[in-house]
């Protein structure tokens, strides 16, 4: 799937560019390269629908000269001497940070996990077979599901870093992932739910996806009268949880944020903020995170570092541009690189962003059905449509769900066919809020990938059925 | 089909990227193999993206990207291969052909063979000229035209920050087909957005703006950039104050943004022909039916120049033209691409958008706008609500086209109380079901026009454009 000397090519590039950048006189460069390959089949209407394959990749150029910097991107590094020229024309029109320089070469750790052999040998006939095997499993399990659309891929991608400080620093990592999105129209009634999973590795079993989309297509089939709006509590599934949790969290821990007052949790350094028994912590350095790596997007050595420690803010994230802008605009008194920069690819420079960012719990976590217990009245919320619509800055939410269960005396008596869901994740996430006692990752609505309970119960949230 | 040839509008693009010769043979030889069709567009996008956080230069990004992608239609079945090495396409016919027949041997007996509708197969440019090509804009002039909403967005203590946002683009593209389609095609798109934060103690809050359209720098300068800023501060300056809105079910009064959003939503994308084929819509089989209100009469149109949605010819090289979605409150019209005016035996009408040259054409809308009503204006939209919501900007939403129900969020809201607005409200989102509410449309201005430039994601992200008149809904369920 990818050439065996993908990173030395990328390498040699990224240096020739940087060659030219010396010719220019640039003071401080980065180049940054990357080239993508994969293939993806599509499912649509019960049948594969279309099997593609490809790559792309391209170059980011950053200079940096007395504080100021210039970006530029390109893909034929045939005109890398005009994109250094526009960069260098925009270094010099944008405001001079004093402190700020390119970071400089330190030693990082090797984070495993990021590639497995197992991917990079798959052919587009390999990937075709798991979807025949995702299309059986649907009808296996429930004949009168059809998979209406999704789609199985695996990709590998590699990448370059190479600055005028030292840095030169390359890699591969690998990706295989399904989508896969069931419905069951029967009876004038449609039911339907999306899953999806990925992984640096592999996947194990390419059909549990199936398995969870089958379910919830099924389970919400007995719809029950909506009742009145209600101030209760809510179990949430991973899958309705993390949306909002990925629009909400990691721009309210970002240090630029939090020292402009634009966080919710602006000014509570060091307060309670968070249940008690709750942590979070970004890890740039889980083995297969697929948002982590040894280095972050512009050499920084990676890190995990605590944000919220048994309730306690006492973290925040930074790019080093960031944290040089906020100390120099007398916002902080200190501020560094936490290793925290990421970037959408070589169109994008490096901006603050968290890794895999993990919701964790110190008190005791519980199963499903002992939380549907512990919850006696409320409901069960799997999914959300609107997630995006959430206010970050504010942590308030107003989101529809369709795959939503009503419990009564720790039973589930039916389903809503649709329903309101609105509170402030912010307050709901200091309120009583009890974790599943598995952590499943997910997929970011922003920056990085959630690790999140599979489900969690909270309170202080108000359901509005239709 | 039809053999034509068309003049350009004007020389505005710069070349021919694809060697046509080379391209040419690739395609014979897919044929030679047996493809049914093979195609290979090319899109050359050069851009600019910048932004202002507090009034300074955060960041001013040139760039110039291109990407090929080829489909090869065989035994029924599509093989797609995208590069943003264009030299090495060609290469790629056999493996790509091969992806299709591999496809294609899966399908069982009942399934459907992919097909296309006839097109006119036409060789020509279209080159869509900008009063003001985007492409000589100089950084200094975008930074001067964000200041012009920065200072006035700015200009309270309590905005903490302000952050403003730039993007042109030029699209070029070239599309060469084995049918012998051969077109060019470019046009620009101009876009400036802008984020207000305001924060009184514990209470924090922002605001978004965005103004753009197709075409050049004159897109920008047509809109009074010191009125944007200063609305979007004393929106979220508003904010600050307001309570949550309240809950259930009650009339609402939608503004322009938020009428396009509604719209776009619950009506355009169970219009995609490809979702109907699919099953994954709620509006399969219901072509010639009511479906909504009789004052309801929708329009996709990508040949409204200036909408963000715009686009000259689409990417399968079928000519643009405004599809009527609804009529009186029938559905008459699906959005579709070859592949589905094939499947339901009806005539493309131009509906296939890529995201770029990396990725193959969906069926997508363009500027999907309600046209307008008999109701004069917003007074008389709200003089007989005892109780209701009147609510203004969009947040985005969402829809799922299978069941029918959608999502969409507002930036900000008046409650209506004995026909008047009465105080601000904040978190307001409405949801519904596409066949219960376009029927509870009972009210809209006559003004219809596009509303703020828009996003929409399907897998790939396109820009759109919508809106409408005011509309007011008999009666939504409101979170």
């Amino acid at each position: 799937m990818i050439p065996d000397d993908a990173v030395e090519r990328l390498m040699d590039s990224a240096l020739a560019i940087g060659a030219e950048c010396e010719k220019a006189n640039v003071q401080q460069w980065e180049i940054y390269a990357n080239q993508g390959y994969g293939h993806s089949m599509e499912i649509e209407a019960g049948r594969i629908s279309m099997a593609s394959g490809g790559g792309d990749g391209g170059f980011g150029i950053r200079i940096v000269e007395d504080g100021r910097y210039g970006y530029a991107h390109l893909v034929d590094i045939n005109s890398a001497s005009r994109a250094i020229e526009q960069a260098l024309s925009i270094a010099k029109r944008s405001p001079s940070i004093e402190g700020f320089e390119l970071p400089g070469n330190k030693s990082a750790t090797e984070v495993g996990g990021m590639k497995d052999k197992a991917i990079l040998d798959m052919t587009p006939e390999d990937l075709l077979e798991q979807g025949d095997q995702v299309l059986t499993k649907v009808t296996e399990l429930d004949s009168r599901a059809v998979a209406v659309g999704g789609g199985i891929g695996v990709g590998a991608g590699a990448g370059a870093l190479v600055t005028s400080s030292g840095i030169e620093y390359g890699g591969v990592f690998t990706s295989h992932g399904i989508g896969i999105h069931v419905s069951i129209d029967e009876n004038d009634q449609l039911t339907s739910s999306y899953e999806g999973e990925s992984s640096r590795k592999i996947l194990d079993d390419i059909t549990s996806s199936v398995e969870k989309a089958v379910h919830w297509a099924q389970v919400t089939r007995e719809k029950i009268p909506g009742g009145d709006t209600e101030d209760c509590p809510v179990l949430m599934t991973s899958d309705g949880f993390s949306p909002l949790f990925s629009v909400v969290v990691p721009s309210a821990i970002r240090g630029e944020r939090l020292a402009k007052g634009e966080s919710f949790w602006s000014g509570k350094m060091n307060q309670i903020v968070m249940a008690e028994h709750l942590s979070l912590t970004d890890d740039g350095l889980m083995e297969g995170g697929m948002s982590s790596g040894s280095r972050d997007s512009e050499g920084v050595p990676s890190q995990t570092r605590s944000i919220v420690d048994s309730g306690r803010l006492n973290g925040e994230l930074w790019a080093t541009r960031d944290a040089a802008k906020s100390v120099a605009e007398g916002r902080v008194e200190f501020a560094e690189s936490t290793g925290s920069a990421s970037r959408g690819g070589h169109t994008s420079p490096p901006l603050c962003g968290c890794s895999d960012l993990i919701l964790s719990s110190s008190a005791k976590t519980f199963d499903r059905d002992r939380l549907i217990q512990e919850m006696d009245n409320g409901y069960i919320v799997h999914s959300v449509m609107g997630a995006h619509t959430a206010n970050p800055t504010s942590g308030d939410f107003s989101v529809t769900t369709s795959t939503i269960l009503k419990v009564e005396n720790g039973n589930v008596v039916g389903a809503l066919s649709q329903a309101g869901l609105s509170g402030n994740l912010a307050k709901a996430l200091s309120s009583k809020v009890i974790l599943g006692d598995s952590s499943i990752r997910k997929g970011s609505y922003s920056t990085g990938s959630m690790h999140v309970p599979d489900v969690l119960l909270m309170d202080g949230l108000r359901v509005n059925p239709a | 089909m039809v053999v034509k040839t068309r003049q350009s509008e004007s020389p505005f693009s710069s070349g021919r990227m694809l060697d046509e010769d080379k391209i040419s043979k690739a395609l014979d030889m897919a044929t030679r193999l047996g493809a049914d069709y093979a195609e290979i567009r090319l899109v050359s996008e050069t851009t600019n993206t910048a932004s202002l956080k507090d009034g300074k230069l955060e960041r001013a990004i040139p760039g110039q990207e291109v990407g090929v992608t080829m489909r090869i239609l065989a035994d029924g079945a599509w093989g797609v291969h995208s590069t943003s090495d264009i030299e090495s396409i060609t290469g790629q016919i056999e493996s790509t052909f091969r992806l299709a027949k591999a496809v294609a041997a899966r399908r069982s007996p009942s399934q459907n063979m992919v097909e296309l509708a006839e097109v006119p197969i036409i060789e020509d440019e279209i080159h869509w000229k900008s009063a003001k090509d985007v492409r000589d804009t100089d950084l200094d002039q975008i930074i001067e035209m964000m200041l012009a909403v920065d200072n006035e967005a700015k200009d309270d203590e309590k905005i903490v920050s302000t952050a403003t946002g730039w993007s042109d683009e030029h699209i070029h593209t070239e599309l060469i087909t084995s049918e012998g389609m051969n077109r060019t095609w470019s046009f620009q798109r101009s876009l400036i957005n802008g984020m207000v934060t305001a924060r009184d103690g514990d209470e924090v809050v922002s605001y978004r703006m965005r103004h753009g359209g197709e075409g050049g720098l004159e897109v920008i300068e047509a809109c009074d950039l010191g009125e944007m800023g200063r609305n979007a501060k004393i929106s979220a300056l508003r904010l600050l104050s307001a309570e949550r809105a309240p809950s259930g079910r009650m009339p609402l009064v939608a503004d322009r943004d938020l009428t396009g959003v509604y719209i776009h939503e619950a009506l355009g994308h169970p219009c995609e022909a490809d979702l109907v084929a699919a099953g994954d819509s709620c509006l399969e089989g219901r072509l010639g039916e009511t479906i909504g209100s009789e004052i309801c009469t929708v329009v996709d149109d990508p040949t409204m120049r200036g909408g963000y949605g715009c686009y000259p010819i689409d990417d399968e090289g079928v000519d643009t033209r405004p599809k009527n979605l609804i009529v009186n409150g029938v559905l008459t019209e699906y959005l579709n691409h070859r592949e589905t005016a094939h499947r339901f035996g009806i005539e493309p009408n131009g509906g296939a958008r890529a995201q770029d040259g990396l990725h193959h054409p969906l069926v997508r809308m363009s500027n999907t706008v309600i046209q307008g009503g008999t109701h004069r204006d917003l007074d008389e939209l709200i003089e007989d609500i005892d109780f209701g919501v009147y609510a203004c900007g969009s947040r985005g939403g969402q829809v799922d086209t299978g069941r029918g129900s959608f999502q969409f969020a507002a930036q900000e809201a008046w409650i209506i109380e004995n026909g008047s607005l009465s105080r601000p409200v904040k978190d307001v989102s409405v949801s519904g079901m596409t066949l219960e509410i376009l029927k509870d449309v009972n009210g809209l201005t006559k003004d219809a026009r596009l509303a703020a430039p828009g996003f929409c994601g399907k897998g790939q992200t396109v820009p759109v454009g919508d809106g409408g008149p005011l509309m007011r809904i008999r009666e939504a369920l409101v979170g």
